[in-house]
């Protein structure tokens, strides 16, 4: 028969095809089950009390563990989390947490819990930053840098255990940021009988490097300048869809980002380039978010250091640059102008407030007044890693040496590695730096407490070293109220005091972009910190 | 045969013994603090210090503190990264061979790409064939292979997107390293399809493996092709010509082999070049090489790593070349020992 | 002057005019050679020909395509890079930098590499042989390796990059050397001068060193090549010549940053360096190939 052979071709054919289907359904089902983040750094640590970097709470805030409270993504209002409700007393000093029930620790390969998550659990991650008499309060440095710069620690007066599912937290001192800050990135919650564990082995360092919380995500390995590896906590009290792993490809450079965006290895980057979104914009397979971020990009100077201790100079090199060009030439106006620390989103935000403007003539006349003498040296840092406060640092800082040179100041461009770079800024090393803040609820205080406070200065986040007991004062009277008209008030003040210091140069408020594939489902940019995967799936 | 062997290990033990000493150096060379350049340590207190002190034996003369240095390096305990606090061993026992793994592959592309290429532009030497093959090679061996790498990533990953650019295996798949080889680790694996992750492995290595391999290809052809000629003009060439036989048989019985001995050593050259290229391609594949390891070092700072790195890789391309140069020695000893072929 | 002779001279071509004279039979090595001596005139006169100073910063020009394209204009002739500098002009200054830094190394390293060499290729016994496999083994060392050491040494740029880099080119100076003494210490003319009572010295000057400057001038192409290729790898790898310094790698890896939205920034740069280098080559094989025609003949 003639057509046998053809038949038995085309059987072979169809069971080819068929088996080669069948596997490609399974390679879909597989790169379709993990997420992969391309991250811009190397996270410090995994518990987000110990860092105020975004790198560090975006790879752990919201994948590894809880809060007692979160901000609602969309209004920014205060929702419950891990705490299902709470109640302030009159006088505003007292705040009752009621807990939820039924949530379980991360099971992994270095602890299972035995019990779930209670009161113990939050006093004792509470009591880690608050309490220098904690076990382990002085693990992994001792330093709880959001805390300090916010002075919370000093404020509580005592943090009690009602009972199993109830705890009870009193103030000296009224805060009206007090619930927001229990819901930012850093007021994490640990598990106290991994403590205990970890304290009979003899390595209480691992209770930060080997995390357990309970958040969507569980810990598996990290590899520096490599990846982070995180599963599905199968247990997570939340009933929101959650990827089989979530991985974190590690990759510095925003250009690479981008090329493993494009061929699909990763599924959502951080900071796109600024000189990148148009790219991202018009790709059809590709989504660009955007969002006005809570943050300033500013040039401090070490005002603990002459001449820059003296306000005229400080103005002098203020009037010497051209913001508008440095928006223009490092933010291709993705940015609005900074005229105060505060951006637009937040509600203190001051429409009408002094800024300084470019005007060389004057600055070379201010100079001239202090002292300073044409050849004059001095450094700017620039910071060697993308924020969206300030995507190029180098960039800005090659812009404003050239200003400075038409003053007649030869300025030098100093980077280190991050690490190292934040070391030497926190011993003062610096005549003047280009950095910023991402802040991380909306509230005022968060902008300029650890940004200019003399209480800020042991944190390491006031960069221009500046101490000024009448601005301490105007802010921790903001904090005594809660009316927010008079709140705003006292913030103009402050706002007037700073434009006759200028300890610091506000140069932009960046717009927080994100991009990612479009199979990803339920992204959305977190206005308020961190990015989030808890509810992130992939689809193709 | 025995002479031979012993001289070479003499050498080889002599030269590794100049990698140590150098290596030992370095950590008095390199800015900051001895002690933390030996062990990447970093002492919290005076009294941790002391201790550290007496354990290196840095309170005593240069040349105890270099013989208990040998004494750690061969016990296996390299100090530790400053960047990120591991063993140096553990790290470097993860990026070499990682490095070795596609020098490897890139040696087998330029061998079995290179070496029939070679001989058919040698043997129709200064026809058309030859003349582009030998274009062609030039002409790739004067490409800067970080910009090599560049345009392939820009025509294969983000134009046609066929192959990835980072990495050895999608980050998906969790290949714990064990014997440090990508496709011998993804054997070794449970719980993983294996032929997907196989698939997936080689498609990471296309790009790499060919940036590297091409520039050495080109090298390979180039030597080939002169060797042959050089061969072809020799008397007993013409002598078996004028024997009648074949152009095949001499082919096979004379020039194959007579052409490949001088190129081994030079072969051993190639080794340095390769090696240097893989390290700069690996950067830019993300590959976790010791390249790239190396290139992170010294961007940190990290001295303890550039310092037990520099020991490592000099003593892989070093035992490499004294190989090749022995096993050279071994099959041709009627060669002059400085004798080299030119391109 | 008579304008002719009237008896005809015997005319022996010197071995250079003879070399020449078969270099000049490929048409490729001349083409390459024109290449390369534009890229000597343009590091020459960089400072007279390039349009605009290579650091020159212009705000109102950032990322501006090269003349060529739909949206590009003839004042920059390349385009501009991120900062607004011409790209024109820095690649030329890029020229001068990378060409110059490699000719620089390539005569240190030769000077060093023919002194030590001769001294190698004079030493007899074990000691030579030594001497000999240990600075073999020792110079395998990859040049990026040393760059590294260097660099961690004494900091990154251009200067430290260079000492690492001509470390690394004078090994094969050492060797072609060595074996060009050794093969030439056994010829008669050799023995004839030292018969006439020439000390070491004088022979290594008059009798070795005229005959050795071929090869010198083969080898020193191709360390010239290789010098050029690393010199920018090291500038791309930010471990060589900072981005404020136009040295072609650095731009190139400056470039990177911007590559999707300005291509011509990271193509611009490496198609220079690889004609660069592509010249070399042809000229270098042009002139062995044409010393082993000279030679066969």
């Amino acid at each position: 028969m003639r057509y046998t052979p053809l038949a038995w071709l085309s059987l072979l054919l169809l069971l080819v095809v068929g088996v080669s289907a069948c596997s490609k359904r399974d390679e879909h089902a597989f790169y379709n089950s993990g997420l992969v983040y391309c991250s811009e750094s190397n996270p410090v640590t995994f518990n987000p009390q110990l860092d105020t970097s975004s790198t560090t709470s975006d790879a752990t805030s919201h994948q590894l563990y809880d809060r007692l409270l979160d901000f609602d993504p969309d209004t920014g209002r205060i929702v419950p989390s891990l705490a299902s409700s709470w109640l302030v007393s009159d006088n505003g000093l007292t705040y009752a947490f009621q807990l939820r029930r039924d949530v379980k620790f991360h099971t992994t390969d270095y602890f299972s819990p035995s019990r779930n998550f209670n009161a113990d659990d939050v006093i004792f991650s509470l009591n880690r930053w608050r309490l220098a008499s904690h076990d382990f309060h002085f693990v992994s440095g001792g330093r709880y840098p959001y805390f300090e710069s916010l002075g919370l620690a000093d404020n509580i007066a005592s943090i009690k255990r009602i009972n199993g599912y109830r705890i009870e937290i009193t103030l000296k001192r009224r805060d009206s940021s007090f619930l927001a800050n229990l819901a930012t990135d850093f007021s994490v919650i640990l598990s106290s009988e991994y403590g205990k564990q970890l304290m009979q082995q003899g390595f209480p360092n691992r209770i930060d490097q080997y995390p357990i919380g309970t958040g969507p995500f569980k810990f598996e390995s990290y590899r520096k300048d490599h990846f982070i590896r995180y599963a599905k906590n199968t247990d997570y009290w939340r009933d929101i869809t959650i990827a089989e792993r979530l991985i974190y490809d590690i990759t510095p450079r925003s250009s690479l980002r981008l090329a493993k965006l494009i061929t699909g290895e990763c599924d959502a980057t951080a900071f796109p380039a600024q000189t990148e979104l148009e790219i991202i914009r018009n790709r059809e397979d590709l989504t660009l978010a955007e969002k006005p971020g809570l943050n300033i990009g500013f040039w401090a100077f070490n005002t603990q250091r002459p001449p820059f201790d003296n306000p005229d100079v400080r103005r002098a090199l203020a009037a010497a640059i051209d913001k508008n060009t440095l928006l223009e030439a490092v933010y291709f106006d993705s940015a609005t102008r900074a005229k105060t620390l505060l951006p637009a989103a937040s509600w203190a935000f001051q429409n009408d407030a002094d800024d300084t403007a470019y005007n060389p003539v004057l600055a070379r006349k201010l100079l001239a007044s202090a002292g300073i003498e044409a050849g004059f040296s001095m450094t700017i840092w620039a910071m060697p890693v993308e924020r969206a406060y300030n995507p190029n640092a180098t960039k800005m800082a090659e812009l404003i040496q050239r200003y400075l040179k038409e003053v007649g100041i030869d300025a030098t461009i100093v980077s280190y590695d991050w690490a190292t770079f934040r070391r030497h800024l926190q011993d003062g090393l610096h005549d003047s730096v280009l950095i910023g803040w991402s802040a991380d609820n909306g509230d005022p205080d968060n902008f300029y407490r650890p940004l200019l406070s003399c209480g800020a200065i042991p944190s390491g986040t006031n960069r221009a070293m500046w101490c000024n007991s009448d601005y301490d004062k105007l802010l921790d009277r903001a904090l005594a109220t809660d009316d927010l008209e008079e709140r705003k008030a006292i913030y103009q003040q402050v706002n007037r005091l700073l434009y006759e210091r200028l300890p610091l140069v506000p140069i932009a408020h960046a717009y927080r972009y994100q991009a990612y594939r479009n199979e990803l489902k339920g992204m959305s940019i977190n206005p308020f910190g961190g990015v989030r995967f808890g509810g992130v799936s992939k689809t193709l | 045969m025995i002479r031979i062997l012993a001289r070479y290990s003499i050498l080889f033990i002599l030269t590794l013994l100049v990698l140590t000493i150098l290596s030992f150096a370095l950590a008095y060379l390199f800015p900051g603090d001895v002690l933390e350049n030996l062990t990447g340590i970093t002492p919290q207190n005076d009294m941790q210090r002391e201790a550290l002190m007496r354990q290196y034996r840095l309170d005593q003369n240069v040349v105890v503190q270099f013989v208990h240095y040998l004494g750690d390096l061969a016990s296996g305990d390299w100090g530790y990264s400053f960047s990120s606090g591991l063993s140096l061993r553990e790290e470097i026992g993860i990026a070499m061979p990682a490095t070795i793994e596609l020098s490897f592959y890139a040696i087998l592309m330029a061998l079995l790409i290179g070496i029939p290429l070679g001989y058919y532009a040698g043997i129709r030497s200064y026809s058309v064939s030859d003349k582009s093959i030998n274009a062609l090679s030039v002409t790739t061996y004067s490409i800067p292979v970080y910009w090599f790498a560049l345009i392939l990533i820009l025509i294969f990953s983000l134009n046609l997107d066929i192959a990835p650019i980072s990495g050895r295996i999608s980050l998906l798949f969790d290949i714990p390293p064990v014997s440090g080889f990508i496709l011998i680790d993804i054997m070794m694996t449970e719980n993983i399809d294996k032929g997907l992750a196989m698939r997936d492995a080689f498609s990471h290595l296309a790009l790499p493996t060919f940036a590297v391999g091409a520039i050495t290809t080109a090298s390979v052809v180039r030597l080939i092709r002169r060797s042959v000629i050089d061969v072809k003009n020799r008397p007993y060439i013409t002598a078996a010509r004028s024997r009648g036989l074949s152009g095949w048989r001499i082919f096979s019985q004379h020039v194959i082999r007579n052409a490949l001995l001088p190129i081994l050593p030079l072969m051993a050259i190639q080794i340095t070049t390769l090696i240097t290229n893989a390290m700069i391609v690996e950067t830019l594949f993300s590959w976790p090489g010791i390249g790239n390891w190396l290139i992170q070092a010294i961007y940190q700072r990290d001295y303890p790593a550039l310092r037990v790195g520099m020991l490592a890789v000099s003593t892989l391309v070093i035992s490499l070349t004294i190989l090749i140069d022995l096993f050279n020695r071994i099959i041709d000893p009627s060669r002059e020992k400085y004798e080299r072929a030119t391109v | 002057m008579p304008q002719f002779s009237l008896y005809e001279e015997a005319f022996h071509p010197s071995p250079w005019h003879r070399t020449w004279a078969a270099f000049r039979e490929s048409h490729i090595a001349i083409i390459g050679l024109f290449v390369l001596g534009m890229f000597v005139v343009f590091s020459v006169f960089a400072p007279v020909l390039s349009p605009y100073d290579p650091n020159a910063q212009n705000i109102d020009g950032l990322l501006i395509p090269p003349s060529w394209a739909m949206s590009g204009s003839i004042s920059n002739l390349f385009g501009t890079d991120a900062l607004g500098r011409d790209l024109f002009s820095r690649i030329m200054y890029g020229c001068r930098i990378t060409l110059g830094s490699g000719l620089l190394m390539v005569v240190l390293a030769m000077l060093i590499g023919v002194s030590i060499g001769t001294l190698a290729g004079m030493l007899k016994g074990v000691r030579s042989s030594i001497v000999n496999h240990l600075l073999d083994a020792l110079m395998a060392i990859p040049t990026l390796l040393i760059a590294i050491i260097i660099v961690a040494i004494l900091g990154t740029g251009l200067v430290n990059s260079m000492w690492a880099i001509t470390l690394a080119l004078i090994p094969q100076f050492i060797h072609h050397t060595r074996r060009f003494v050794r093969s030439e210490a056994k010829k008669e003319y050799i023995l004839a001068s030292r018969l006439d009572g020439a000390n070491k010295w004088q022979l290594f000057v008059h009798s070795i060193l005229p005959n050795m400057t071929e090869m010198l001038v083969v080898q020193g192409t191709l360390a010239l090549s290789i010098a050029v290729i690393d010199i920018s790898a090291l500038g791309f790898l930010n471990l060589g010549a900072q981005s404020s310094l136009p040295e072609l790698g650095a731009i190139l890896a400056d470039g990177l940053d911007v590559a999707y939205l300005a291509p011509w920034n990271v193509a611009l740069p490496g198609i220079t360096i690889f004609v660069l280098v592509l010249s070399i080559n042809v000229v270098g094989d042009g002139l062995r190939s044409a010393l082993r025609k000279r030679m066969s003949q």
